[in-house]
């Protein structure tokens, strides 16, 4: 069986990717919403930081939504995934929640960049000034929704091959979680990249809360793995021969334990704990780190799915 | 204001999370008990394993009938074997086509409803002109049975020959084109019907049951040969 071809193989890569980048648009705005309230309030769009996740967010999820509609057979059909609804398919409604996210994401940004946007536009098109002062009052609510659709959204991708029955790897009650930790770490590691990259201050307020987060969230996802992992092979029978065939040995075996726990999990989470003692982060410290984490979720999206696949009841 | 919030995430919660159990236990099971009692025919079939001589007849009737094109199939006949030593070697034979589940993976999973189960017949058909080419029924069905037509790009399976030889008051392809009469057709819910004399005459097994998907497609298991784990 080779590790990219194999019968009964559905759904390849580009699913994988789309699965990353959605879980790491959610991520990137709960961080930046995290960041606004506990630390810099008022002040939160001057930060590169928050700047990065407004760019990073709004981006991956169109570049994920755009990576499935051609993955679909018939792209130009896609409009019917937005007309037709089933309320018992997790897809029809994770494509709701991706359209209020979408919403909700760029209200949210308007409101935090309210001053820029309002600056920049000046006299013209007094219309938009009107609403985004509008959108201003409505921030709490907004903020409120976005969070819930956001987490929402980081469990969506999880939920959607949760629902595969007749793979005992996929069809675990613990994956949408692990989808969403993951997704939410992916988010902070990008945020944190294209900060720094945006020339925020690697040492700043910023890099420190989200360390702060990042901690408990590593430990919690290989606690996550680790139920998961488990829990298959107490359940014996399929899903044991799942399980043990997905982290024994071959390719997948290697990208599980190098990729997702050693440069996933834990090199940051080593690199955390060090830091923690020692004083001062320099932007290598931050970009790499953050880099190790990006590489691990999306080698954990296409460990999942392929391996996931690999195995039927 | 704080205190506001806070009600308006409760409320916003509680609403999210009463919304999504509501549709994931809506489940085409409960949806099904009500039609259940309406519909006068459910479509179901036999496959003997005992007469079934693996000669492929019900392929090419079911790929010329319904234009099936090259490199994909709505059926299959598995061969296993062979078993015992010669000349006492035995095969085996195992129908793989759409099982017509009762509480079918793919129409549960369908994000535009292009997979349905129609209420009439109980078949579960697909509706060309909906399906977007997703996949999700694909990966969802347990028996790997169902596949992307080259020609229209959609989801397609067997539909019991729904759309080509029942409408014309005809028996499916494979039926009519088995030589040893292997495969029975009927309704499930005429007890006069070949199809319900055989079930009450031969043990008969589903493939899978223990998923819930309730399949309606029937197998006499063969007694020949070899005991297998």
């Amino acid at each position: 069986m080779s590790a990219f071809h194999f019968e009964g193989l559905v759904w390849h890569w580009p699913i994988a990717i789309y699965l990353f980048l959605a879980g790491l648009s959610a991520g990137a705005v709960f961080f930046a919403i995290m960041l606004k309230h506990f630390k810099l309030a008022g002040e939160a769009y001057h930060s590169p930081f928050v700047q990065a996740a407004a760019i990073i967010a709004p981006i991956t999820v169109f570049g994920g939504l755009g990576i499935l509609v051609f993955d679909l057979t018939k792209p130009l059909d896609f409009w019917k995934i937005l007309v037709f609804y089933n309320t018992t398919s997790v897809m029809s409604m994770g494509v709701l929640v991706l359209m209020a996210y979408q919403v909700a994401l760029f209200a949210w940004i308007a409101c935090i960049f309210n001053k820029m946007i309002l600056q920049l536009l000046g006299d013209r098109l007094a219309f938009v000034s009107r609403m985004i002062k509008w959108l201003v009052k409505q921030e709490a609510a907004i903020t409120g929704v976005l969070v819930i659709l956001s987490i929402s959204l980081g469990a969506y991708t999880g939920f959607l091959l949760s629902a595969l029955i007749g793979f005992p790897l996929l069809n675990n009650p613990v994956l949408p979680l692990l989808f969403l930790i993951s997704g939410l770490s992916s988010g902070a590691a990008a945020t944190l990249l294209g900060g720094v990259l945006l020339r925020g201050n690697p040492n700043g307020i910023e890099v420190r809360f989200i360390h702060g987060i990042e901690i408990p969230m590593i430990l919690v996802e290989i606690g996550l793995i680790f139920t998961f992992f488990v829990g298959l092979i107490l359940s014996g029978g399929q899903s044991q021969v799942a399980a043990l065939n997905a982290i024994g040995y071959g390719f997948w075996g290697w990208i599980f334990w190098g990729g997702v726990i050693g440069v996933g999990l834990t090199l940051p989470l080593a690199a955390n704990l060090w830091m923690k003692v020692s004083a001062d982060r320099k932007f290598t410290y931050v970009a790499v780190t953050a880099s190790f984490s990006l590489i691990g979720v999306f080698l954990l999206r296409n460990f999942i799915l392929y391996t996931g696949q690999m195995t039927g009841v | 204001m704080e205190h506001s919030k806070r009600q308006f995430l409760k409320g916003c919660g509680a609403l999210l999370a009463g919304v999504s159990v509501y549709s994931v236990t809506k489940s085409p099971l409960a949806e099904n008990t009500d039609t259940e009692a309406q519909a006068e025919i459910k479509y179901a079939m036999v496959h003997d394993e005992n007469i079934c001589i693996g000669c492929n007849a019900c392929v090419e009737a079911c790929r010329e009938v319904n234009h099936v094109p090259e490199g994909v199939t709505r059926l299959k006949i598995d061969r296993t074997g062979p078993f015992g030593e010669y000349p006492e070697q035995s095969y085996r034979f195992n129908r793989v086509s759409c099982q017509h589940c009762e509480a079918a993976p793919c129409v549960r999973v369908c994000p535009t409803g292009a997979a349905y189960i129609d209420k009439k017949t109980g078949i579960v058909a697909v509706h060309e002109e909906r399906c977007v080419g997703c996949q999700y029924c694909i990966a969802a069905c347990p028996y790997q049975v169902r596949f992307i037509n080259p020609e229209t790009r959609t989801a397609d399976k067997c539909d019991f020959c729904q759309q080509t030889q029942l409408k014309q008051g005809l028996a499916p392809a494979c039926v009519l084109a088995c030589p040893t009469k292997a495969l029975t057709f009927g309704n499930l819910k005429d007890p006069d019907s070949d199809l319900v004399r055989l079930l009450k005459s031969k043990p008969t097994y589903r493939s899978k049951v223990d998923l819930g998907t309730r399949p309606k497609l029937f197998h006499v298991q063969i007694i020949d040969g070899e005991i297998m784990l």
